[in-house]
């Protein structure tokens, strides 16, 4: 972190430096002291070093709070062996922190040294998981059983236990360490001293019918002839079935006084029936580089390879100059040779619980919730750990469902090498009380340990539980007697309270059918719509129409009013003829009328002088004012002459103005 | 062409005065045997109901019988009964949950419990469909799917009330609009309803999707057989996801041949055999 934090300094001052040459070039803060640019790069590293401390730290607290706890798993490379013939003892301490490993592991008959340490990291999702894998080769001196006991490991401020390992050493008279053939291993190699070579390891000569057995594939290739695997290599052979190859790593190995790159891979075969087989050949094929074929006698030197003068291909003139002469890429098969293997089948009377498993095996049992009322499900745990074909491995049997319902069981696999020998397997089972319980029932384990050549059942401690409610726990006579050896599967679970029974008939039936279908999917519910929509239709054309009809009357009503103000106009303008004068000023009444009536929308032709006075509420004497002018202005229009004079008087213009003026 | 008929006026056929005038009217073309269409349409739905009833009367004697034999324990009878009358289109949730009672009589509890969530489907407060119902899943160990915590909320409500609730709130808040269209002056009364019912209208149309997508919507099925497991692919070799008692609740989301791709109960998916299980919405 403090390199990263120089660096950012560093950067910082630089890009101070680049500002202040900059301003120097530019303006006059040229002049400005030096000093005082160099403290402000200094606030502004101190105020990034905090930020970079305060960010990191919260980071790692949260990676920190987000963590898995610690764990730790031991596996051995195989659990058999022979005298003289290493092998790989692996301790993987996975989580948050430094571990401190066991810094010596002391078992009587093993020699065992730490080798090293890898460490891995994985994100996924935003969250870290480092692990450290502590590696220690272990040699047998002599044979037997040896357990390797559990191991104490620091990680995380906790201290850890590996689980205990056997480890079945046999012997191995006449074998000497430190030779391929000497390690214990059935290995055949093909013509060692060619350009390639395979073998095949199979660390057992005996097995059992399913029982699990390591196998090891090596490739060899002389570093110069560049292969490139075109088939990647297949145990073939019939009676056994063999796991997905996994390649394991690959190392620079001197065998013979000859180089060889030899690349690893590790499966497991397990196989279908008893008797003598033969595992292999391994199978491969690559695309390899090789001198070409030579014509003429040999009239080169000697390969720097070929120290002995033997037909060394590699003595090629291309090898010491590959641009001479072309070379040739050739497809070539690799094999191996075949390895026996005698299968005996599994001793007869297997336990009832026994599934299949073949291994050492570890089982572990926890229930949750521990309190509860009758009919509530609890959930019991089982983790079977250990070595073996964990495909045979099933969930632990119950050996007493009386009283109990149980679900169906899930698993989960979390293995601990490549090939999934070895493990951890958890089943979780619903178990569901009928009645009050004071424990869980035992579960129980059985697999073949083909090592004691025998069959072993776990049994589960007693986990106790409270259970509340229902009917209490009545005494059966089945369950006062001895537990029975035939399986828990065969003991029909006994009810022991009384089913609830169900309502009556009903016999009541509606006229009309139902239907599945939700209203919004029916026709009926989509042709009712309809009536609001042709009320909305129907609403929208009536709101048209008035707004038409209101439009017609404001127009008319405008139209009316200017008729009204042009003739005001001439009639206080005093220009025309009495015979006109009365004839506008009776259609100014009446003009005033049809406005006054608003919507009533009178025809201002068919008013008259009793109209007018209704209209505007007239009293006696304009009334009768009213029905003059009227009479005058009729008079005048239809006699063609007048019984008075021949000109309006003043006082007459002006009372029939005011008359007029006062109509509202 | 024009056709005439002579028929006497209604006032004067009541009072049985001989026929001074004729009324003379136009006949109707399209009717034929010499009636009005008054007439044929009475005629037509007399037919109508006369064959509803008909069948009605039909289904209601087939329902009785198969009531009587439930009453009298043969209860496969009874199944036959009961199923004659789905089969021949008379659905009512009672019809759904007395053939509830016969197969929970009968032992079949995956049946029982699909039809029991048939009447519901039909009448979602059916309390002795629900009551039994209950009954049935603790029998059977029968495994639910949960619904959301919003899905159980909004089943205070049925799918139809909430159809109903949104056609009536898209009218209103169309109406409202159109008034506020043509209201010269903007109404604050007419925005708040158009407002509230647009609202309404988008609360209902959300419940009816959430509904119809949920743990009781139109995907949920029944497993009917016994000791059906859920796998990994369409194999009987498959791994096992989930074992499913019958009468546990599946929700079908696709099908490929004579499987079943569901989500299962504790939120896991899995393929089962199609002959397995029940769609509950016929």
């Amino acid at each position: 972190m403090s390199s990263e934090v120089e660096t950012s300094r560093e950067f910082i001052r630089g890009l101070c430096r680049g500002f202040e040459s900059l301003a120097s070039r530019t303006s006059s803060a040229a002049l400005q002291p030096r000093l005082r640019s160099e403290q402000r790069c200094e606030v502004a590293l101190n105020m990034l070093q905090r930020i970079f401390i305060t960010v990191f730290a919260v980071v790692a607290a949260v990676q920190f709070a987000r963590a898995d706890p610690p764990s730790v798993t031991a596996v051995l490379s195989n659990s058999q062996t022979v005298v003289g013939a290493t092998l790989e003892l692996q301790i993987k301490v996975t989580g948050p922190g430094d571990a401190q490993p066991p810094e010596e592991i002391s078992v009587d008959g093993l020699e065992i040294h730490a080798t090293g340490q890898s460490r891995q990291f994985e994100i996924h999702n935003f969250s870290t998981n480092s692990s450290v894998t502590y590696n220690y080769t272990i040699l047998p001196l002599r044979p037997g059983r040896f357990t390797i006991p559990p191991q104490t490991v620091r990680a995380g401020g906790k201290l850890l236990r590996t689980p205990e390992l056997i480890l079945n050493v046999a012997d191995a008279p006449g074998s000497s360490a430190g030779t391929r053939q000497s390690r214990g291993r059935q290995s055949q190699s093909v013509s060692a001293g060619d350009l390639f070579f395979a073998e095949l390891i199979v660390p057992k000569k005996v097995a059992y019918v399913g029982e699990i057995v390591p196998v090891q594939i090596r490739m060899g290739f002389d570093p110069r002839v560049r292969p490139r695997l075109i088939e990647p290599p297949e145990i073939t052979g019939q009676g056994f079935t063999a796991q997905k190859l996994q390649e394991s790593g690959q190392t620079s190995e001197t065998i013979n006084g000859r180089p060889y790159d030899v690349v690893a891979y590790k499966t497991a075969i397990a196989a279908a029936r008893a008797g003598k087989f033969e595992v292999g050949p391994v199978k491969a094929k690559a695309q390899v580089i090789v001198p070409r074929a030579r014509s003429a006698p040999r009239s080169r030197g000697r390969s720097p390879f070929d120290l002995f003068d033997l037909d060394d291909p590699f003595s090629d003139p291309f090898f010491s100059n590959p641009f001479a002469q072309m070379g040739e890429r050739r497809e070539v098969d690799i094999n191996s040779q075949p390895v026996a293997l005698e299968v005996k089948p599994l001793p007869p009377n297997a336990p009832p619980s026994f599934s299949g498993a073949i291994g050492n095996f570890a089982m572990t049992t926890d229930a949750k919730p521990k309190s509860v009322q009758v009919g509530d499900p609890i959930t019991v745990t089982s983790t079977i750990s250990g070595r073996g074909n964990f495909d045979r491995v099933n969930a632990p049997a119950i050996e007493d469902e009386r009283g109990w319902h149980k679900y169906p069981p899930s698993s989960k696999f979390k293995q601990d090498d490549e090939v999934g020998i070895s493990g951890t397997k958890t089943f979780e089972t619903v178990l569901s009380p009928n009645e009050k319980k004071q424990a869980l029932p035992v579960l129980a384990f059985s697999y073949f340990d083909p090592a004691k050549e025998q069959y072993v059942t776990l049994r589960s401690e007693s986990i106790a539980i409270t259970v509340q409610g229902g009917a209490p726990a009545t005494q059966n006579v089945a369950a006062s007697q001895p537990a029975s050896p035939s399986p828990a599967k065969a003991v029909a679970p006994q009810r022991t309270e009384k089913p609830q029974d169900i309502l009556y008939q009903l016999t009541d039936r509606p006229a009309m059918a139902e239907t599945f279908a939700p209203l919004y999917t029916r026709p009926v519910f989509w042709t009712v719509q309809l009536v609001p929509l042709l009320g909305l239709i129907g609403f929208a054309g009536w709101k048209i129409r008035r707004a038409k009809i209101d439009n017609r009357e404001a127009r008319r009503f405008a139209a009316l009013q200017h008729e009204t103000s042009e003739l005001m106009h001439k009639l206080r303008r005093n220009a025309g003829s009495p015979q006109e004068y009365y004839a506008e000023a009776s259609r100014v009444v009446r003009l005033k009328t049809a406005l006054a009536s608003g919507s009533g929308g009178i025809d201002p032709n068919v008013v008259d002088a009793e109209t007018a006075a209704d209209t505007f509420k007239l009293d006696t004497d304009s009334r009768d004012q009213l029905r003059r002018l009227f009479e005058q202005s009729d008079e005048w229009q239809y006699s063609g002459a007048h019984n008075g004079p021949a000109t309006i008087s003043p006082e007459s213009r002006r009372e029939v103005l005011e008359l007029i003026k006062n109509l509202r | 062409m024009k056709f005439f008929t002579v028929i006497p006026s209604k006032a004067k056929r009541s009072r049985g005065i001989p026929l001074k005038s004729p009324a003379v009217v136009p006949r109707d073309p399209s009717t034929s045997l010499g009636m009005t269409r008054g007439t044929a349409l009475a005629f037509f739905f007399c037919i109508i109901f006369a064959i509803t009833s008909s069948a009605f009367a039909q289904s209601d004697a087939q329902f009785t019988k198969a009531n009587q034999e439930f009453a009298q324990g043969h209860f496969k009878e009874a199944i036959s009964g009961y199923e004659a009358l789905i089969r021949s289109g008379q659905w009512s949730a009672n019809v759904f949950y007395d053939l509830g009672n016969a197969y929970f009589r009968t032992g079949d509890f995956g049946r029982a419990i699909l039809n029991y969530e048939r009447a519901l489907a039909l009448e979602q407060h059916h309390p002795e469909a629900t009551a039994n119902l209950q009954i049935a899943r603790d029998e059977a160990h029968a495994l639910e799917i949960q619904p959301s915590t919003l899905e159980r909320y909004l089943q205070f409500a049925s799918l139809n009330q909430y159809s109903i609730a949104a056609a009536t709130a898209f009218w209103l808040a169309i109406f409202a609009m159109f008034a506020l269209i043509f209201k010269q002056r903007r109404s604050a009364r007419a925005i708040a309803v158009s407002i509230c019912c647009l609202l309404v209208l988008v609360v209902a149309v959300y419940a009816i999707f959430t509904l119809e997508r949920g743990s009781k919507g139109q995907a949920l099925a029944v497993v009917t057989g016994k000791d059906v497991q859920a796998r990994l692919a369409t194999a009987d070799t498959a791994n096992s996801v989930l074992a499913l008692p019958a009468g546990s609740e599946i929700k079908v989301l696709s099908t490929r041949g004579d499987w079943i791709y569901a989500a299962l109960p504790n939120n896991l998916r899995g393929w089962i055999p199609a002959k397995n299980a029940e769609r509950v919405r016929l």
